[in-house]
């Protein structure tokens, strides 16, 4: 994966290793989070079990607003807005209709919009956050961890704080304090947590 | 007569020819699927036959093939119903394993996951049982396989083949005692089987089912069943109309022992167990007729000619 700075996949079995490092490179290329993640180190222990990932993730992108999926037009208090993004039509409309209800929001074709606003309300429409990634950013990284690390390992304590993340598994109970083992494996890729 | 499973791939114009000439020669055909203007035939026909068959299928353009797993049943066992392991590499082991013949059942074990934790309970023993052989879909480390191996593998009566990622060598020392076949570089992955590796190790899987399941005719072959399963299917189709309403694709599914019939045991066991195939002879007296595990079918087992006295 050359897009990620720092991938590795380590193990006491290294055939295990070798077939993980291409599922995790698989699953992480399949939630689209090749972009989102800087650096990750994954380690298993079968024999223990455990099951460690720990990563860093980029600058997060930035959240999508009004005015980025379409040009908005005010013609006397009627707001016009022309759809030029469509993928996010349906995010849009759920927070238009939540903001202004669905009486206000009119859409007489598939790339038009128009709604009745006074100034104060048209003057923040642009602004209005249609998708913030890092809203379900959490969730999509520890899907994907869950989806790569072994189907028995049940017993897990994930973190994401920061723009770094660890998430940790076993099929037993975990040790109380995991951090010392985490922490070691932040540092095999030059990071500290 | 030796039967020799055979796979026909033509178009669909004057292929009743084909369906024909297998009648004629005192073949079966297992089974026929048309997609758009192609018609495939999984059949058993005579052994000597096999040439004149392809003579006269070449002016139709038709292609016969060898396909060992034709008429036999398979359980690919999954480790769970999860997106882990489902659909790669389940699906795909599955979906191959279709293409040479054979007819496959996936079962997905309810807790057959992890290490210490995974078990198997007496339905999905039962089940698997019920097939030609079972191929296990294992995952990567060695040390899980090892230490699983023995609850999958606790009453189960059938050939088991193992598939795991350590290398095939590896398998055969780990797994004790040992199992009947062994594929090594097939385990957890996640994504579709495509590069020629791949494709090679799918490969692998048929020749060893195949040849696993030689094995297990050559068995059958020293004590011969009371009839042949395809003669019997022949006759369960002919004799019982209502089969032709069975909307599944297979209503009829061929073991190298047996039948699985896909009616209601309630409404049809006593029925089939009444049919004569010769004067005199039932096929109650030729088969044990149990309720299938899986959903309500019927299942046949034929007993073999030491315990009959008869070979029809």
């Amino acid at each position: 994966m050359s897009t990620l700075d720092y991938f590795e996949v380590e193990s006491t079995d290294k055939v295990g290793a070798d077939q993980y490092r291409r599922l995790a490179s698989v699953v992480i290329g399949d939630h689209g989070l090749l972009k989102v993640i800087q650096k990750i180190h994954i380690y298993i222990d079968p024999e223990v079990p455990v099951f460690v990932a720990v990563g860093i993730t980029r600058t997060l992108l930035a959240a999508i607003r009004v005015s980025d999926i379409g040009a908005i037009t005010n013609q006397d208090g009627q707001v016009i807005i022309s759809i030029n993004e469509e993928t996010y039509l349906a995010a849009l409309l759920q927070v238009l209709w939540n903001r202004f209800s669905k009486d206000m929001v009119q859409q007489p074709d598939r790339f038009t919009i128009m709604m009745d606003l006074t100034n104060e309300e048209a003057e923040i429409l642009p602004d209005m956050i249609v998708i913030d990634p890092t809203d379900t950013l959490y969730k999509d990284l520890i899907y994907s961890m869950q989806i790569i690390c072994p189907e028995g390992f049940k017993v897990r304590k994930q973190n994401f704080l920061a723009g770094k993340f660890y998430f940790v598994a076993s099929e037993d109970t975990l040790p109380e304090d995991i951090m010392p083992l985490v922490r070691e494996k932040f540092a095999l890729m030059g990071e500290t947590i | 007569m030796i039967l020799e499973p055979v796979s026909y791939k033509g178009g669909v114009y004057r292929h009743d020819e084909i369906l024909d000439l297998i009648e004629d020669l005192g073949g079966y055909i297992i089974q026929k699927h048309i997609i758009a203007q192609d018609v495939i035939l999984q059949a058993l026909i005579p052994k000597t036959d096999i040439d004149l068959l392809r003579t006269i299928a070449r002016p139709l353009a038709g292609e016969v093939t060898t396909a060992p797993l034709v008429g036999t049943e398979i359980a690919v066992v999954s480790m769970s119903l999860e997106i882990h392991h489902l659909p790669h590499a389940s699906c795909d082991v599955a979906e191959y394993l279709r293409t040479e013949g054979a007819k496959t059942n996936m079962i997905g074990l309810a807790r057959g996951f992890g290490k210490r934790i995974a078990l198997m309970n007496e339905e999905e023993r039962a089940i698997i049982n019920e097939h030609d052989c079972a191929v296990y879909l294992l995952g990567n480390f060695e040390s899980c396989i090892q230490k699983k191996m023995p609850v999958l593998r606790r009453g189960i009566t059938v050939p088991i083949l193992v598939c795991g990622a350590p290398e095939r060598e590896k398998l055969m020392q780990i797994i004790d005692p040992p199992v009947d076949g062994y594929i090594g570089g097939v385990g957890r992955f996640m994504h579709r089987t495509k590069e020629a590796g791949e494709i090679a190790r799918l490969d692998d899987i048929v020749r060893e089912v195949a040849q696993v399941l030689d094995t297990k005719r050559a068995a059958i072959a020293k004590d011969p069943l009371s009839v042949s399963p395809a003669r019997l299917m022949d006759v369960i189709i002919s004799e019982i109309p209502d089969i032709r309403y069975v909307t599944s694709p297979i209503p009829v599914v061929v073991q190298i022992d047996g039948l699985r019939v896909k009616l209601p045991f309630d409404l049809y066991a006593g029925e089939i167990g009444d049919i004569r195939i010769e004067e005199g002879i039932r096929i109650a007296s030729l088969a044990a007729i149990t309720p299938s595990r899986m959903r309500n079918y019927i299942l046949i087992k034929i007993k073999p000619f030491s315990e009959t006295g008869i070979r029809v």
